[in-house]
């Protein structure tokens, strides 16, 4: 019961926030200049272009670049509310002192630590997905083009939000509010090294591939969040029979950006366990911690 | 006559508490009835705090035990059973007085009408009422007290804990708390005061313990703490070398005023040495202007004691 309260009072607090106000009014306007920007890019576009079967597979092509950019930014986006709205979720309480007069109520630690998780959980995969669907929705008006695993693709940024949440959970249990932060987003920005070092690697020396593998693997295992957008750029392309048809192959999109190859499972696994392991462990941390 | 009280609600045996290498409590016992309210005294960081904080789960001892109305500090059910006011609480700023008596009471387990009913009390005991609908953010230090001690007594607990009750009240604010508290311990409840205030402890708490660096040096109730040898104000002229030597004599102590030549404060083992003082100054040949008993502040006692305890005066008379 405790965890319902807390997770309820912190969906409430999150509502009440200007910066929940300014993220949603922000999104919306740029969801709406994007909006306004693809519609003169698209109607540019059609007038070069010549008409019939050429012309849609012109725009299913822009579509489907247009939308793993647009989820890119759904990505990045997400991604730096996650750290804002969560580096302070249990170092700013503490901080504050708030937490001296819920912590001695009947409830335990472990429920405020995973309530508190619960709501940010809740109100960044809403967000995100929210986010997801309206640039989706945007970009099937205007160019038709809608992927044909769009839950697939919204479900590894998903989880790719619960581990950077994980991370922000982990670290307000240990650090303070500005160090949890900083460690965040410094992890986030390096995830993808992992990938520009591969691309460089295959680009300038591809038989050393085998040897930058077990990095890759490594980082990906410290912060799996550009693993898992690589994961959901796959998702998010035409399928490989209709790039063919364009004489395109799937290795073509393996960028430090995008994916021609799905996820692993055991990738997928080890970033499932990774988004329960780090707030169990906060939960573990301030279980002991002195208030 | 001795007051009896029933059984124990706050036991604590042993207790210590060291942060990295900084012992904050040392080897501290005491036992607090039911019926009873007890009070800390003590200096800033003399260990209060951290005390009540063991006591309410905030901090984990590092040695002994506490029992919390016989149960482990950690038993929920118990937590249920008590209420808390921290030292100069602070507030999510963007609730408003209901919405947060509202939470508080929900996470003691409280609903429906039964708490809505009780959140209107408690505003109306602490003089809040009327204040329902304002932002916490927008209360005064005063408001924020009577707030926090309302969220404290929500749950009609059978202990409550403060640390530091008036702070940031003012004169007419710390009067209003002591007599609701005064009220509520009437009711029954259990009252344990942590407080640097003398005046606090003197006017809610049976028994008081001193504290300093850690230690308790002194418990028991208020008027007897301080339980020390009588002083006499003596008002006479000449004051000479003969009758300070005669005086020191038959008296503890004797202190010439600094700003006075013709006072002398005389400490004395019993009241009626003070016709021997008469006596004596008039042997010398000088005249008696005033002889009354000098009644030290709880607070210059209280000074003493932790003077005492920092060894940094004699034990004996010194300055008054």
């Amino acid at each position: 019961m405790g965890l319902v309260l807390i997770t309820r009072f912190t969906l409430l607090e999150a509502m009440r926030r200007r910066l929940f106000l300014a993220v949603l009014i922000l999104s919306i306007l740029i969801v709406a200049a994007f909006a306004i920007l693809l519609r003169i890019v698209m109607n540019a576009s059609l007038g070069n272009s010549g008409s019939g079967f050429n012309t849609q597979l012109t725009e299913l092509g822009e579509g489907a670049i247009i939308t793993v950019l647009a989820i890119w930014m759904v990505y990045l986006l997400s991604s730096t509310l996650t750290i804002v709205f969560t580096a302070n979720m249990i170092s700013g309480e503490v901080e504050a002192g708030t937490f001296a007069l819920i912590v001695p109520k009947p409830l335990t630690r472990v429920e405020i630590v995973l309530g508190k998780w619960l709501g940010y959980a809740l109100i960044v995969c809403v967000y995100t997905a929210l986010l997801f669907l309206s640039f989706l929705a945007v970009i099937h008006w205007q160019t038709g083009y809608w992927p044909t695993d769009a839950l697939s693709a919204l479900g590894l940024l998903e989880l790719g939000m619960l581990a950077l949440l994980g991370i922000t959970t982990l670290g307000s249990s240990l650090v303070p509010t500005m160090v949890n932060g900083a460690i965040a987003l410094m992890l986030f920005l390096g995830a993808p090294t992992a990938s520009i070092v591969q691309f460089v690697v295959q680009i300038f020396k591809p038989t050393s591939s085998p040897t930058v593998q077990p990095v890759t693997t490594i980082i990906n295992l410290i912060i799996p969040t550009d693993a898992l957008w690589h994961g959901a750029s796959f998702f998010l392309l035409p399928p490989a029979a209709n790039l063919l048809t364009l004489g395109i192959s799937l290795p073509t999109f393996n960028t430090p950006f995008t994916s021609g190859q799905p996820i692993t499972p055991a990738l997928l696994i080890w970033a499932a366990l990774y988004c329960i392991a780090l707030p169990a462990l906060a939960a573990l941390r301030f279980h002991r911690r002195d208030l | 006559m001795t007051q009896t009280y029933g059984e124990p609600i706050i036991e604590v045996e042993g207790l210590r508490k060291v942060y990295h290498r900084l012992v904050a409590v040392d080897d501290v016992s005491f036992v607090m009835h039911r019926g009873e309210s007890f009070g800390f005294l003590g200096p800033n960081g003399a260990g209060k705090s951290t005390i009540v904080k063991v006591l309410t789960g905030l901090v984990a001892p590092t040695a002994g035990t506490v029992r919390i109305l016989g149960q482990p500090v950690s038993n929920l059910a118990m937590r249920r059973r008590i209420g808390y006011l921290p030292e100069l609480p602070t507030f999510h700023r963007w609730l408003h007085a209901k919405e947060f008596l509202r939470f508080h009471g929900r996470l003691y387990g409280m609903r429906g009408m039964a708490l809505e009913k009780r959140c209107r009390e408690v505003l109306e005991l602490v003089g809040l009422a009327g204040r329902e609908n304002q932002k916490l953010g927008t209360f005064s230090k005063g408001m924020m007290q009577r707030i926090g001690l309302a969220q404290a007594i929500l749950n009609r607990p059978e202990l409550v804990l403060l640390d530091e009750l008036v702070s940031g009240l003012d004169p007419v604010g710390q009067r209003d708390m002591r007599n609701l508290l005064r009220q509520l311990k009437s009711e029954g409840m259990g009252i344990f005061l942590n407080s640097h205030q003398l005046a606090d402890v003197e006017a809610l708490c049976d028994r008081v313990a001193i504290i300093n660096e850690g230690r308790i040096l002194k418990v028991g109730a208020p008027q007897s703490l301080f339980d020390e040898a009588p002083v006499f104000m003596v008002r006479a002229s000449p004051i000479h070398k003969e009758l300070l030597h005669r005086l020191g004599s038959v008296a503890l102590a004797v202190q010439q005023d600094e700003h006075d030549p013709c006072l002398l404060y005389v400490e004395i083992q019993k009241d009626e040495q003070a016709a021997d003082i008469a006596e004596i100054v008039h042997a010398c040949g000088s005249r008696l202007y005033g002889l009354a008993p000098h009644h030290r502040s709880l607070e210059q006692l209280f000074l003493r004691t932790i003077d005492a305890s920092h060894q940094r005066v004699p034990a004996e008379f010194t300055k008054l």
